[in-house]
């Protein structure tokens, strides 16, 4: 007995080292496509078939590693899954290896893999600064010549391009676009009266009033997620000082010595004092909060646009779920129409033996995760939509109207800014939400610190 | 005969070799590495200038500023080897004690204090986080259900309270570990030597104080060793829990070392760091070994 066990242990050990010794982890996903693991040197000439771009290069047999976010749950995680499938039956001598990682521990993996050199053939990204440490670093694979015909025969409005340009030059295929939604559970709303969205400061105030008296908690915000509490902060700044103003204190160095910034943290700690915000938001992770608002235990929810997919669904959300834009907070320097948003996911591809062939596979799936991912309501989208759009939900076809009369976007701060100073204003803004600084130390901390 | 103990020294040299290498591959080299790094300011991104780059002792100035707080950070992680130390290890001592007197299902109790330490931390720190959970967890429940408590109490939530909760569970989930490493050398004390103490009178309790103890004084060293240099380097759970927060509150230096090196791009900060926990690692280790050597148990120098 004792040498059938230990003889059960020894294989049990070979079983576990041979795992080890596994390239791929449970985390990874490879398609069914032939094994190849040879890389071509051949030349990334292109051919059209039936109209429909058809990638040379990607006939050979070539094996592409990809790193992204979209674990499962994620609101990308179909459009991922459809667009693969499509470039599976296209390119059937493509092998994808694909790491999904979840998003916080994603920034550190890639930031330790460019450090190491170990970056794999095709990543997500977001664009702004956080892209352009990676371009800076020589790591990325420049995209100009791929993404030029989609350009040119007006599937990618190069507006989409900006925010992944550097020096004259496109590093990243941006894939959906999405702004700061208001997300609201209109149920909850109509018990206090209203049958839309509070479009003004006073209406937002009155209905967070009546919510707050009838023992509802008007909003949720995850404090564990420092920029979840941006996504509350950066609407009602922007809707206090404007757009243009926002932006050039982003991304253009102007100081944030800013009256207007004052009174926007002034408002946001007024109505967490009002008891505008469920007081135990700041220990909850955004999975916590969204899943708070999910099930109908506050009013609003304010988040990014990817959302619209999970919000879509009836078996996710079994009530009422609209969606608008925050109000506006000082109407002389602000409109309706300025949001927090615009094209940040991004796909980009590494510098490395494989990286012609990465190059057009990422543009490919890159357009793909967009059109799907806007059927599927995880996001705006960033390239031309094409195809039958019947599928678009009701709430993502609300966001591309509010997107339609945009007149003013400002990235999201923590893409816009360099990785340091970002993180400087990260820890400035959970510092806001915990009430442990007023405007003037927000302001006097960062305009010490940043400028 | 010289020849034959020259080659003998060669095969020594020969079969160490292999583990030498891995030592100073894996262990000094990255030291090093990391030494020569914290002097520089880089963002680990790009080639580093050692010319342009080099900012001499500037990144441990930084660690003390106002802007890191590493020194509250360092704080933390000292009281936290103080409650392991003051705490955990007596706790730990008494049930490898009371474990080792072949109490009825011993092996049971062995196995049931040592399942924490099997148990993944992310999955240790999403069971404390709903133990904590302010409206549905069961700590709240309880002591809304014994009418202590009226409303909620957020645990991770307030800055007063979470580090306490974080360290709650981090003490918790290496009492077995300890406990595990006192219980083999309890149970190594000879029973003749037990047995004699009980033939001259002495109770259960003065044969654990003057026999048993001093027998395993030289586990409990490796025991306070390796909780002071674990609280130093405590991380995972307090990740899961709190990522240093809330407002910093529960900040160790491995959370700011994390988010120095990968969160902001500073290379240069994050190894400094580093350097430091290593160093006071090291120190402690070598303090613990000489207050324990001190006193051999015959009380002698």
């Amino acid at each position: 007995m004792k040498r059938i066990l230990a003889c059960l242990l020894v294989l049990a050990m070979v079983f576990s080292l041979a795992a080890c010794d596994k390239k791929d982890s449970n985390d990874n996903k490879t398609t069914d496509a032939p094994a190849a693991s040879t890389t071509t040197d051949a030349p990334a000439a292109s051919t059209t078939n039936d109209g429909e771009y058809v990638s040379s290069i990607l006939q050979n047999a070539v094996e592409l590693t990809l790193w992204d976010i979209a674990v499962e749950g994620d609101g990308n995680r179909p459009a991922y899954d459809a667009a693969m499938a499509d470039l599976k039956a296209k390119y059937p001598n493509v092998k994808i290896v694909e790491t999904v990682t979840e998003n916080e521990a994603y920034k550190t993996k890639i930031k330790a893999a460019v450090g190491a050199n170990e970056l794999p053939d095709i990543f997500f990204t977001w664009a702004g600064a956080f892209l352009g440490d990676f371009v800076d670093a020589g790591k990325v694979h420049c995209l100009d010549d791929v993404l030029k015909k989609y350009v040119d025969n007006g599937e990618l409005p190069e507006a989409m391009l900006g925010n992944s340009t550097y020096g004259g030059k496109h590093y990243g295929v941006p894939t959906t676009m999405n702004v700061v939604g208001l997300f609201a559970n209109m149920d909850i709303l109509a018990s206090v009266g209203y049958d839309h969205i509070p479009a003004t400061k006073e209406e937002l105030v009155d209905c967070c009033d009546k919510l707050v008296a009838k023992g509802i908690t008007p909003f949720v915000c995850a404090g564990k997620e420092t920029w979840c509490v941006t996504e509350y902060l950066e609407p009602i700044m922007e809707k206090t000082i404007g757009a243009t103003e926002l932006n050039d204190i982003f991304r253009n160095g102007k100081t944030w010595n800013n009256e207007g910034i004052k009174t926007s943290v002034a408002t946001l700690q007024e109505y967490i004092d009002k008891g505008y915000f469920d007081p135990n938001g700041i220990a909850l992770s955004n999975d916590e909060a969204k899943a708070k608002f999910m099930q109908g235990q506050c009013a609003f929810y304010q988040n990014g646009t990817w959302n619209c997919g999970d919000f879509s669904n009836p078996e996710n959300v079994k009530f009422n779920v609209s969606v608008g834009e925050f109000p506006v907070m000082d109407s002389s320097k602000s409109k309706a129409g300025q949001l927090i948003g615009g094209p940040s996911d991004t796909i980009a591809v590494s510098e490395g033996p494989n990286a012609a062939a990465a190059a057009e596979y990422a543009v490919e799936f890159g357009r793909l995760i967009c059109h799907y991912g806007y059927l599927k309501g995880s996001g705006l989208p960033a390239w031309t939509p094409w195809g039958d759009l019947s599928e678009v939900s009701p709430l993502m076809k609300t966001v591309t109207e509010i997107c339609n009369k945009a007149n003013g976007y400002v990235l999201f701060g923590d893409n816009a800014m360099s990785a340091e100073i970002a993180n400087i204003y990260l820890e400035y803004v959970a510092l806001v939400y915990g009430k442990e600084i007023d405007g003037e130390g927000f302001v006097n901390g960062l305009v010490k610190e940043i400028g | 005969m010289k020849r034959k103990s020259k080659s003998h020294s060669l095969a020594i040299f020969l079969f160490l070799l292999p583990a030498l290498i891995l030592f100073v591959g894996l262990l000094i080299a990255p030291i090093i590495m990391s030494l020569y790094y914290s002097f520089f300011d880089w963002n680990g991104l790009k080639a580093l200038n050692p010319s342009e780059d080099f900012l001499g002792f500037g990144n441990y100035t930084i660690l003390f500023g106002e802007r890191i707080q590493f020194g509250k950070a360092l704080l933390n992680s000292l009281i936290l080897a103080a409650l392991s130390v003051f705490v955990q290890l007596p706790v730990s001592l008494a049930l490898a004690l009371a474990l080792g007197k072949k109490i009825k299902g011993e092996r049971v109790f062995l196995s049931i204090y040592f399942m924490p330490v099997l148990i993944s931390t992310v999955v240790i720190g999403q069971l404390w986080l709903k133990i904590y959970n302010p409206e549905y967890g069961i700590l709240n429940t309880f002591l809304r259900a014994i009418g202590v408590l009226e409303g909620d109490i957020r645990w991770l939530g307030e800055k007063n309270l979470a580090l306490g909760a974080v360290f709650a569970p981090t003490l918790w989930q290496y009492v077995g570990y300890h406990m595990l490493l006192l219980y083999a050398g309890v149970k190594s004390v000879s029973p003749e030597l037990r047995e004699a103490a009980k033939l001259d009178g002495a109770t259960d309790g003065q044969v654990n104080r003057f026999v048993v103890i001093p027998s395993i004084k030289p586990i409990i060293k490796v025991s306070v060793i390796f909780a002071v240099t674990g609280s130093l380097k405590s991380f995972d759970l307090i990740y899961v829990l709190t990522n240093g927060g809330p407002m910093k509150a529960t900040e160790v230096p491995s959370i700011i070392m994390i988010r120095e090196l990968f969160l902001k791009n500073k290379y240069g900060v994050g190894s400094a760091i580093a350097v430091l926990l290593i160093l006071l690692c090291f120190f402690f280790a070598i303090l613990i070994g000489a207050i324990f050597k001190e006193r051999d148990i015959y009380g002698k120098k």
